[in-house]
């Protein structure tokens, strides 16, 4: 479904992302793991548009999607987390969650200004879909609060939902595990089940290697931009190279 | 002539450079645009029409005394006023309008004090030019000219030589870790307020005696020295001077040989131009992350 | 308090309000303050004007220090039309507020890529080169110095000529701006601008077409804010550049920050205690900017957020609530 080949980002003279290729199958969750510096994150800023191509291609669904904007690449049907809470703090989580669902709405600027029918019925739609959404993280009761004043663990999980409200078919995850206690990892790993169940692929970053290797079906390794392994969770657990890049980088 | 109107736009061009070399200390030190530098050459401009008009102090005592007064003004400007609302942590639109504000105050205090006609600086020296390059320049100006490069040079060695001036560098670069290094970050940044002000007092007082002195003289001049410091890369010390000589020039010679209409106009097209196609100016300085 | 009767009040509150706006000229003709009618009129335009600039900054969180540009484009756009095209007042109007929305819309478009600062710099510059513009324009078309003068509007032939007559045609115009604006503020397209504000890049992530929807904020708030010039025009009936220099743009964004930023109420209120401060302040003569530019410093140290807002937060700590999301 997201097919990457041969990747490579160079800030200037630093080559953060090397010549790395992955795929990351439908309906299963895939896994980036690597020591901090890896360019994990640098990765997915390059999937979703965030940093402009330098070598190599990038194909979701048939499709060549480097070089386009976030927002086009949001529309093609990928959707984000960040690593740093990305929530907007002074809207209520409704309102959150509605933006996120912005590219399947339809008002136009005069629609808008005109409250017209369609619109009216649109947006209506979209606040209980909004509603539903939260209700698949238990948030549903806090809805009127402000997104900022929830817990560090609940704004995890809001973020994801305004990832998902966008009915993207894949979504990138950069560690939604960070911060959380070992009752909220447990929720996110049923969280994650319940996504696949919705059709919708995961790649995600994580350093929790329990969770990691819990959920995910296919791991690749990062260290120092470069691919150094990739396989399956047993597979990759016990692999030399994996084990001397996070122990030989403390 | 076109010696002449070099010469012109010399003139201006330096004090555009003073204006501008304030702009880029003050947006390195606070991460702030101060629309007050402006108000700054005003009020400079008043102090040396009092001190070397009325009170008969000879030019040059003047000039160091109102490069002092305006000093101080400027280091309490930011002590008392600035630092206070930058602390609350608000959003950054209400300091720009608090710089504005103190605009305001300047001008309409110094139409209180001084009155609102124009006052002219008795005459500075016997001999009225100096033959120089085949013509004879005003003296104001060449000593416009002179003195600002000097004040340049002069700001320049500071910046680069003493322990001040590093100290102000390394909280330009990173505050933190300038602390960490037992350098009182909130005094140097009210210094280099101060010298931003006495940069512009310095222009004042150098160009009150070539145009007369008004209460609006500085607020058009620190709009314009705005886009000196754009053109040259904002933040960046030899860019607001560059920048400064070099709006000098296209607003000098536009108004000789164009139009003299739109002269003014140049400086915001060009300041606009800079902005849309190459905002971080001639010496590619980046700009502040918020 | 039953769900009911809060409803009950805030329905009596908003009729209450707009009896009390419909026979308002009245109530100053009788306390012979024939003046208090043209100060409103002039409040109505400028809360049409400020409105255009909340959804820029307020909203959208895109600093605009240029906005005189539009109320002059909007002001000399009409005037000039009406004079030399025979064009009818109130139509004139709508076409130069037109006008300033696609110079805006063409502005905002590299100004979109630019930071905070710099974004201050390019609408600084950009108002001053609509000023200079009309201080030395081409064949001398706006009058320069000399000023312009023109007409009141009129509908189909019935002359707006006196102020009361011109506050209804105001208050109309203010109550429907003021619809559409929130329609907007309450839609996708709403939300979109609040979002950029808050984090543009996170916004970029979720399908916002970030420039776009910056074009659209500064054509909103151009288009508001020249249609609001052009009422000026046609309320005073002469207009001279100086009423178009940045410090009118600086008193837009005052007025706006008095008041706080998105939020209806804030707006109005920041409008007319700039107004009524403007006033009382006159009497003051000499010391009249002084003072102006004291206040300004006041109440950017101890009101940041606008005075609306502040007494807001002041009573509903009273009543223990929480803080509202937005005005």
């Amino acid at each position: 479904m997201l097919r990457v080949e041969n990747v490579t980002l160079n800030f200037e003279g630093l080559i953060a992302v090397n010549n790395v290729s992955l795929t990351v199958q439908a309906n299963k969750i895939s896994g980036l793991i690597g020591p901090n510096g890896a360019g994990k994150t640098t990765f997915f800023n390059r999937i979703s548009g965030v940093y402009t191509p330098d070598k190599g291609s990038i194909t979701f669904d048939g499709h060549r999607i480097d070089g386009k904007k976030p927002y086009q690449i949001n529309k093609l049907g990928i959707a984000r987390t960040y690593q740093v809470i990305n929530l907007f703090k002074n809207m209520n989580l409704l309102e959150n969650v509605m933006v996120g669902m912005h590219s399947n709405l339809h008002s136009n600027f005069f629609s808008s200004m005109f409250k017209t029918k369609v619109q009216r019925a649109e947006e209506k739609e979209a606040l209980e879909r909004a509603y539903d959404w939260l209700k698949f993280v238990n948030l549903e009761h806090k809805a009127k609060n402000l997104a900022g004043s929830l817990s560090y663990g609940e704004q995890r999980l809001l973020e994801i939902v305004r990832g998902l409200a966008s009915n993207p078919k894949l979504i990138l995850l950069d560690e939604p595990a960070a911060g959380m206690n070992s009752k909220e990892k447990e929720m996110l790993h049923d969280l994650l089940n319940k996504i696949l169940e919705k059709k919708i692929s995961i790649l995600m970053i994580e350093h929790d290697m329990k969770l990691m290797m819990g959920v995910a079906e296919y791991i690749y390794v990062l260290n120092y931009g470069q691919k150094i392994a990739e396989g399956k969770p047993s597979e990759i657990q016990n692999n030399p190279k994996v084990i001397e890049a996070y122990l030989g980088g403390e | 002539m076109l010696i002449q109107v070099f010469i012109s736009s010399l003139v201006i061009g330096s004090i555009y450079g003073l204006i501008a070399l304030g702009y880029s200390l003050i947006y390195k030190a606070s991460g702030v645009m101060s629309f007050a530098q402006g108000d700054m050459l005003t009020l400079g401009a008043f102090l040396g029409y009092t001190f070397y008009g009325l009170l008969g102090i000879p030019f040059f005592m003047s000039l160091i005394l109102v490069m002092v007064v305006m000093f101080s003004f400027g280091f309490l400007l930011e002590r008392g006023v600035i630092n206070h609302i930058i602390k609350k942590n608000i959003l950054q639109i209400y300091t720009i309008l608090a710089t504005i504000a103190v605009s305001y105050l300047i001008q309409n205090g110094s139409l209180m004090i001084w009155g609102g006609d124009t006052k002219y600086f008795p005459s500075l020296f016997q001999i009225k030019q100096i033959p120089m390059f085949s013509i004879k320049i005003q003296t104001e100006a060449f000593l416009c000219i002179s003195v600002s490069l000097i004040g340049m040079f002069i700001l320049h060695l500071f910046i680069k030589r003493t322990k001040l001036g590093t100290a102000m560098r390394a909280v330009a670069l990173d505050r933190t870790a300038a602390k960490a290094c037992g350098i009182n970050v909130p005094m140097t940044i009210g210094i280099t307020w101060g010298l931003s002000s006495s940069m512009a007092a310095l222009a004042g007082i150098l160009i009150g005696p070539v145009y007369g002195v008004y209460t609006t003289l500085g607020a058009t001049i620190g709009r314009k020295g705005f886009a000196s410091a754009v053109i040259g890369g904002y933040g960046n010390m030899v860019g607001a001077v560059v920048g400064g000589i070099l709006l000098g020039i296209m607003e000098t010679f536009t108004a000789a040989y164009v139009s003299s209409a739109y002269k003014d106009l140049i400086a915001y097209l060009a300041l606009l131009l800079f902005l849309f196609i190459k905002p971080t100016g001639i010496f590619n300085e980046k700009a502040l992350v918020d | 308090m039953k769900l009911l009767d809060k409803f009950k009040m805030e329905y009596i509150g908003k009729v209450g309000i707009a009896v009390f706006l419909l026979v308002l000229p009245l109530i100053f003709h009788a306390f012979n303050y024939d003046y208090g009618i043209l100060i409103c009129c002039f409040g109505a335009l400028y809360v049409i004007a400020v409105s255009g600039l909340d959804v820029l900054f307020g909203y959208c969180g895109q600093i605009s220090m240029g906005q005189a540009a539009f109320f002059a484009i909007g002001a000399y756009g009409s005037v000039i039309m009406h004079k030399y095209l025979g064009i009818p007042v109130l139509v004139s109007m709508i076409i130069s507020s037109i006008l300033a929305t696609i110079i805006g819309c063409i502005i905002a478009y590299p100004a979109s890529k630019l930071v905070f600062h710099f974004l201050s710099l390019a609408t600084t510059a950009f108002g001053e080169v609509v000023y200079q513009l009309i201080c030395q324009s081409p064949k001398g078309i706006t009058g320069n110095f000399t000023g312009f003068f023109t007409d009141y509007p009129s509908i189909f032939g019935y002359k707006l000529n006196t102020n009361i007559k011109f506050y209804y045609y105001a208050l109309i115009m203010v109550v429907i701006f003021l619809i559409l604006k929130s329609n907007i503020i309450k839609s996708r397209i709403g939300r979109a601008f609040i979002a950029i504000r808050e984090n543009s890049h996170a916004a970029n992530g979720m399908g916002i077409n970030v420039t776009k929807f910056k074009v659209m904020a500064f054509g909103i708030s151009a288009f508001y804010t020249a249609y609001a010039g052009g009422m000026y025009a046609h309320l005073t009936r002469f207009i001279s550049p100086e009423t178009f220099a940045n410090k009118q743009s600086v008193m837009f964004l005052t007025m706006l920050l008095f008041g706080g930023t998105a939020s209806l109420g804030g707006t109005v209120s920041g409008v007319f205690v700039v107004l009524i401060l403007n006033e009382i302040l006159r009497s003051a003569g000499r010391y009249q900017l002084f003072a102006y530019g004291g206040l300004l410093l006041l109440v950017v140290v101890i009101f940041p957020g606008g005075f609306y807002r502040f007494i807001k937060d002041f009573i509903n700590k009273q009543k223990g609530g929480t803080k509202d999301a937005e005005g």
